[in-house]
C-alpha cells in the first residue's frame, strides 16, 4: 500500500452522540487521521467503506440492519477494523492481542492512544488474514442475534400469527392446546378461544419444536405438556384428552406407539 | 399463798395449753378436711373436663363421619351391648338415636366448618407459595440491561463536554429510572400504574436523547388511572422490547405509544410501536413469557397479555388486569373519570382472589 497520503477512517454507530464522541477523541489521540465518512448502520458502513476505501473502520457492534461483526465479515479484510462497544457482551476483549482491536465506550484516551499506535504499525501491512476466523468465532458468540449465516441451533416457531375477531394476534405456542386440519384451514385451539390459520399441518410439523408438539394423526398436532390423559375405547382406538378442553382427539394407528405403556 | 398462787398459775397454764392444743387439733382437722374436699372437687373437675373433651371429640367425629360408617359402628355397639347386658340396651339405643339426630342437626355445619378451615389453611399456603414465586419472577423481570446502562453513561459522558445542561438532565432521568427499577430500592407497597408510567417515561426520555428523531414517543395515561394497581416492571418490559426489537433495529426508527384505559371494568395498558414487527421464531419472547407467568400467579384467569399486529405494522402489546385502586395513594380521588367511580375498589389489596 502507498502510505504517502494521510491515514483515513470511517465511523459507524447508530447514535449520533457516540459518533461525535469517537470523532472527538480520535482527533486528540491521532490528529493526522482523517475521518472520511460516518455511517448509521452496518449496511451503510459496508457501502461507505467500499466507496471511500479508508484504512480503518470503527464499527459499533449493535447497529440496525447489520451489526458490526457482520459488517466486518462483509468487508472481508478491505480495511482494518476496530470494534466500539459500550458493554462487552460479545467478549471482544478476548481478541485483544489478535488482528481485531476494540474500544470500550466512552473511549478512555490512554486506551484509545494505544489502539491508535497499534493501528499505525499495521497500516503498511494488509489487514490480517486471521481476522476471518476470529470474526467467525465472534459471530458464534453472538448467538441469538439475527441474521448470521453460521450454523445455529434450529429456531422453531414460538408464536402463531392468527386472526382472532378482527385483530391479528400473536399467540404463544405455549398457549395452544392443539392444531387440527379443517377443510382449507388449520384450527388453532387454546383454552380460551379458537382461531383459523392458512398454514397446513404438514408445514407446522416442520416448523414447530418436535419436543413441544406431537403429531397424533395426519390432521392433528397436540402440545405434549397440555395432554391430560390418553384413553382407549372398546375398539382399541386411542383418544387424547387435552387439559381445559372437552372431548377427545383421535390417535391414528400409525401414531399409537407414542402412547405405549412404560 | 405464793405456792397456792404458783399451783394455780401452773394449773391455768396447763388448762390454757390444753385448750390451745384442742384448738390447734380442730383447726388442723378442719384444714385437713377442707383439703381433702378440694382434692375431691379437683378430681371431679378434671373428670368433668375430660368428659367434656371426650364429648366434643365424639361430637366432631359424629359430625364428619360418613353415614355408612356411623351405621356400622352403631350396629357393632348394639351387638356388643347385647352380649354384655340386656339392661344397658335401652340407653344405648337411645344414645345411638341421639347420635343420628345430632348428626342430622349439626353435622352439616361442623363438617362445613372443618372443610372451610382446611381450605383456608391450604389457601394460605398457596398464597405464600404464590408470593414467593411472584417475588422470584419479579426479580427476574427487574434486571437492568447492562447495554442500556453503559450506552447511557457513555452518552452522558459525551454530553458533559458538548451540552452540560442536557447532560445533567439525562443524568436526572437515569437516576429516576434506576431508583424505580432497582429491585431492592422498590418500596414494599403495591405498585401503581402512575409509578410504572413514570419509570418508563424516564427510560424513554433517555432513549430520546440517544435515538433523537428516530424515536417519537407519546404517553396517553389519564391522571385518574395513575392510582390504579399495576404490577411492577411489566410496562417497562414491553417498552424495552419495543425499543430493542422494534425501533432500535430499524434505521428510520418510528413511534412508540403508551396508553391506558378502562374497558369493561378492566384496566388495559398497551404499548404500540411502528417498528420491525414481531418475529414468530426465536427467543425474544422471554420477557413476555415472564409477564404471562406473573399475571397467572397474581390474577389467575382474570388477567392476560395479548400481542397483536396493528394494521399499520409494528407490534402492539396489551396487558389487561382487574381494575383496582390503591387507596392510600396521595393523589386526589376527584380526578378519577366517571368509569372509575362505577367500579368497586377492592380493599383487600394484597391478596388476589384464589381461583
Amino acid at each position: 500500500m502507498n502510505r504517502t497520503a494521510a491515514p483515513t477512517a470511517v465511523i459507524a454507530d447508530d447514535e449520533r452522540l457516540m459518533r461525535q464522541q469517537i470523532v472527538m477523541r480520535l482527533k486528540e489521540a491521532w490528529p493526522e487521521l482523517v475521518i472520511v465518512g460516518e455511517a448509521t448502520n452496518g449496511l451503510e458502513a459496508v457501502s461507505l467503506v467500499r466507496a471511500q476505501q479508508p484504512d480503518i473502520a470503527f464499527l459499533d457492534i449493535r447497529m440496525p440492519e447489520m451489526d458490526g461483526i457482520q459488517a466486518a465479515r462483509a468487508l472481508g479484510g478491505q480495511c482494518h477494523v476496530v470494534f466500539v462497544t459500550a458493554y462487552d457482551q460479545y467478549a471482544v476483549t478476548a481478541f485483544e492481542q489478535g488482528a481485531i482491536d476494540y474500544v470500550l465506550k466512552p473511549a478512555d484516551p490512554e486506551r484509545l492512544k494505544r489502539t491508535c499506535e497499534r493501528l499505525k504499525e499495521r497500516l503498511d501491512s494488509k489487514p490480517d488474514s486471521s481476522m476471518d476466523t476470529l470474526l467467525e468465532q465472534l459471530t458464534q458468540r453472538l448467538g441469538s442475534t439475527a441474521g448470521a449465516a453460521v450454523a445455529k441451533p434450529r429456531e422453531y416457531l414460538r408464536w402463531i400469527q392468527a386472526s382472532v375477531g378482527n385483530a391479528l394476534r400473536m399467540i404463544p405456542t405455549s398457549d395452544i392446546l392443539f392444531f387440527r386440519a379443517e377443510d382449507k384451514y388449520t384450527r388453532v385451539q387454546t383454552e380460551d378461544f379458537e382461531a383459523l390459520i392458512r398454514k397446513p399441518i404438514k408445514e407446522l410439523v416442520d416448523e414447530l419444536d418436535p419436543e413441544e408438539f406431537w403429531q397424533i394423526h395426519r390432521a392433528i398436532l397436540v402440545r405434549v405438556d397440555a395432554i391430560e390423559q390418553v384413553t382407549r375405547d372398546f375398539r382399541g382406538q386411542q383418544h387424547v384428552h387435552m387439559r381445559g378442553f372437552d372431548g377427545g382427539l383421535e390417535v391414528s394407528r400409525s401414531y399409537n406407539h407414542l402412547f405405549k405403556q412404560m | 399463798m405464793s405456792s397456792e398462787y404458783q399451783a394455780d398459775k401452773a394449773g391455768r397454764k396447763e388448762e390454757r395449753d390444753a385448750f390451745k392444743a384442742r384448738i390447734r387439733d380442730g383447726l388442723e382437722r378442719k384444714i385437713e378436711r377442707a383439703t381433702k374436699g378440694d382434692e375431691v372437687a379437683d378430681t371431679f373437675q378434671q373428670l368433668e373436663r375430660l368428659l367434656v373433651r371426650i364429648w366434643w371429640q365424639f361430637f366432631d367425629w359424629l359430625a364428619v363421619v360418613p353415614w355408612g360408617r356411623l351405621a356400622i359402628v352403631s350396629l357393632l355397639v348394639m351387638i356388643a351391648t347385647g352380649v354384655v347386658s340386656d339392661r344397658a340396651a335401652g340407653p344405648v339405643v337411645f344414645l345411638i338415636l341421639m347420635s343420628f339426630v345430632i348428626k342430622i342437626v349439626a353435622g352439616g355445619k361442623v363438617s362445613a366448618d372443618k372443610v372451610a378451615a382446611e381450605a383456608t389453611a391450604k389457601a394460605e399456603t398457596e398464597q405464600l407459595e404464590r408470593n414467593v414465586l411472584e417475588a422470584r419472577l419479579e426479580a427476574l423481570q427487574a434486571q437492568i440491561e447492562p447495554h442500556f446502562l453503559f450506552n447511557t453513561l457513555a452518552s452522558i459522558d459525551q454530553l458533559i463536554q458538548m451540552d452540560p445542561p442536557r447532560a445533567s438532565q439525562m443524568q436526572q432521568s437515569l437516576i429516576r429510572y434506576l431508583r424505580s427499577a432497582m429491585p431492592k430500592m422498590r418500596e414494599g407497597r403495591r405498585p401503581t400504574l402512575g409509578q410504572q408510567v413514570d419509570l418508563s417515561s424516564a427510560y424513554l426520555e433517555i432513549m430520546q436523547v440517544r435515538m433523537e428523531e428516530r424515536l417519537q414517543r407519546s404517553v396517553n395515561v389519564p391522571d385518574g388511572l395513575r392510582s390504579a394497581a399495576f404490577p411492577s416492571m411489566m410496562l417497562q418490559t414491553l417498552v424495552e422490547n419495543s425499543i430493542k426489537h422494534g425501533l432500535e433495529p430499524k434505521s428510520d426508527g418510528g413511534q412508540l405509544a403508551i396508553a391506558a384505559e378502562i374497558r369493561d371494568g378492566r384496566l388495559e395498558v398497551s404499548v404500540t410501536d411502528t417498528g420491525m414487527g414481531f418475529a414468530p421464531k426465536g427467543v425474544g419472547g422471554c420477557g413476555l413469557a415472564n409477564i404471562r407467568e406473573r399475571l397467572k400467579v397474581l390474577y389467575g384467569k382474570r388477567a392476560e397479555l395479548i400481542i397483536s399486529v396493528p394494521a399499520s405494522g409494528g407490534t402492539r402489546a396489551l396487558i389487561r388486569v382487574p381494575y383496582e385502586v390503591i387507596l392510600d395513594e396521595p393523589e386526589p380521588a376527584d380526578l378519577a373519570p366517571v368509569s372509575q367511580t362505577k367500579t368497586e375498589p377492592t380493599i383487600n389489596l394484597d391478596k388476589p382472589e384464589t381461583v
